[in-house]
């Protein structure tokens, strides 16, 4: 493959990593929901963009559906699990995506089942080449990348977003406060819910094939290890932690052809991601960036207020 | 005129009856204190009054409309607020976030409210930053204000859970030992403030177990024992009743009421 190309389809990779992550840290990293069946959003949105673009559907139109899909589905997903306390919510999500893979797999009627299904590309009309059309996939996954980025720093540094933040840190005493938290949970989960089923419908469009060994457990526990990695409660870490996983995920696969090791370095990346979060949860518990105090306009009065130092 | 009236509650735990139909009547505009050795059911009563226990038995009408079954933040918006015996603060959050989290008709809390609404919610938020800002006056914590109260040692702590209490803006107040671990000046200070507001109509309920503040401070008191409201009346009638010495204080010490 020609390299450009290559470094190309990193970027969108990175790019699809960094939605993935930063849905996850809309519900835990702000809101403290341990939702260990990210894979089961994004696959709905993967799936959902296939089955609309087979139907001749434009792709922004796929995109909104898969959003609202997953989104839909985050939404059933919160009534039986916030029910629940965090560990069970766990649980629920982690089968949650392994009950949903098995059902696509088995229903070969719906969307290929095993054998997998093909999407359209978005700009299969355009006739471009290659190197254009990753070029134009890099800047369609980029732009709702920052989009996504600047919505949610909109709706984080709110009064809604410090209702988040103190469910994280003790839901209780949000209820003694006036605040439901089931609502507010159920709507964390559908936002990363929503987000997730984008990056899957972009996922779908960019590949043009997926089956469902595409949507491994593996894929949550890729996109936690971003999030740990890169700082929980940060939308920066969240991407940088994305772009970081991604980037060295690339590194081992190229490494294989230029050194020559006893073993596979492939398998290598997951130990060594293993050890790197060992490593930061004992040293380096926040990750790489910090959680950025709220702004939203009150702390400014602290300071034109005349007793304050 | 009751404002808060407590009916027959019954709870046990397991094979623990912890409250035994305990029943109680708080006036509007009062200082009501709750009294009783340790494991009488005090916390427990007020856990139940504000919805965090679910009562086996009994009722709790508050301004004439029954809260009991009714989720906590349901009895916020009936004009209840509550504060824990041990602070249960958002530690990650600063002095200023928790008590404006508590405050009452905020635009910027819902989803809509805060994507849409901005201009409205900015203009709140500095309106209910500078009540904050008084309230924390008063409890002599606004140099402490962007600090996260995960820093702050467990009196300021304890301060922070009973500031969070006042923000909301209440009808009445359910109160666990505001006065424990708060240095003897500082929790008089807090009483003080607790009697002007109560002078502005403002109703309390609080448990308490420095006798003196009780004494000062209390219109009435209300005594438990074994999960039962054992004895009512001024703080007078309650210090003079002999069976308050045997079941609370222990001895039958003659102790004089001041004033």
């Amino acid at each position: 493959m020609d390299l450009t190309v290559y470094l190309l389809d990193t970027l969108v990779f990175m790019g699809i990593f960094a939605l993935l992550a930063m849905s996850l840290n809309v519900e835990y990293g702000f809101t403290g929901l341990g939702n260990f069946g990210k894979v089961a959003f994004f696959m709905a949105g993967a799936y959902t963009y296939a089955i609309t673009a087979a139907l001749g559907w434009p792709f922004y139109l796929c995109l909104v559906f898969a959003a609202l899909v997953a989104g839909a589905l985050g939404a059933l997903i919160s009534l039986p699990a916030l029910r629940l306390r965090e560990d069970y919510l766990a649980i629920v999500t982690l089968t949650f995506g392994e009950i949903l893979r098995i059902i696509i797999k088995a229903e070969q009627g719906l969307a290929g089942g095993v054998w997998g299904i093909t999407i359209p590309s978005a700009f299969a009309g355009l006739d471009l080449t290659p190197r254009m059309t990753a070029w134009a996939n890099v800047v369609l996954v980029w732009v709702i990348v920052v989009g996504v980025f600047v919505f949610l720093q909109l709706l984080i540094n709110t009064p809604y977003g410090r209702v988040l933040r103190g469910i994280r840190e003790d839901d209780v005493a949000v209820q003694v406060l006036g605040k439901s938290f089931v609502l507010y949970k159920a709507q964390a989960l559908m936002v990363g819910s929503a987000i997730a089923g984008v990056a899957g419908g972009l996922f779908a469009q960019y590949l043009r094939f997926i089956d469902p060994y595409m949507f491994l457990p593996l894929v949550t526990f890729l996109v936690w290890v971003m999030l740990i990695l890169g700082g929980p409660a940060n939308h920066w870490g969240a991407l940088i932690g994305a772009v970081i996983v991604e980037f060295f995920n690339r590194g081992s696969r190229f490494l294989k052809d230029y050194l020559v090791l006893p073993f596979d370095p492939n398998n290598v990346q997951f130990i060594i991601f293993g050890l790197l979060i060992i490593l930061l949860l004992l040293y380096r518990p926040y990750g790489l960036f910090r959680e950025k105090p709220l702004r939203t306009g009150a702390e400014a009065e602290v300071l034109k207020w005349p007793s304050s130092p | 005129m009751a404002i808060l009236a407590v009916e027959g509650i019954s709870k046990s735990f397991g094979g623990l009856q912890v409250l035994q139909s305990a029943s109680l009547e708080v006036a509007e505009g009062t200082i009501t204190g709750l009294v009783g050795p340790n494991g009488s059911g005090k916390t427990t009563l007020l856990n139940t009054i504000y919805g965090l226990i679910k009562p086996d038995e009994g009722t709790v009408i508050f301004r004439g409309q029954k809260i009991s079954g009714l989720a906590p933040y349901r009895i916020y918006d009936a004009g209840l607020a509550f504060s824990f015996q041990l602070p249960r603060l958002f530690f990650q959050l600063t002095v200023l976030d928790n008590l404006l989290l508590a405050a009452r008709n905020q635009v910027g809390t819902s989803f809509s409210g805060a994507l849409f609404r901005r201009r409205r919610w900015r203009r709140q938020e500095a309106e209910l930053a500078r009540k904050a800002l008084q309230i924390l006056e008063l409890l002599g914590l606004v140099p402490l204000a962007l600090h996260a109260t995960g820093e702050l040692s467990g009196g300021q702590r304890k301060l922070v859970e009973i500031g969070r209490a006042l923000m909301s803006d209440p009808v009445m107040i359910l109160l666990d030992e505001p006065a424990a671990g708060v240095n003897p000046v500082l929790g008089r200070k807090i009483y003080q403030k607790l009697r002007a507001l109560r002078d502005q109509g403002l109703t309390f309920l609080i448990i308490e177990h420095k006798l003196e503040m009780l004494l000062d401070f209390a219109d009435r008191i209300y005594m438990m024992d074994a999960g039962q409201v054992v004895l009512s009346g001024t703080p007078k009638e309650v210090i003079e009743n002999p069976v308050f010495y045997a079941t609370y204080v222990g001895e039958t010490k003659n102790v004089t009421f001041p004033g």
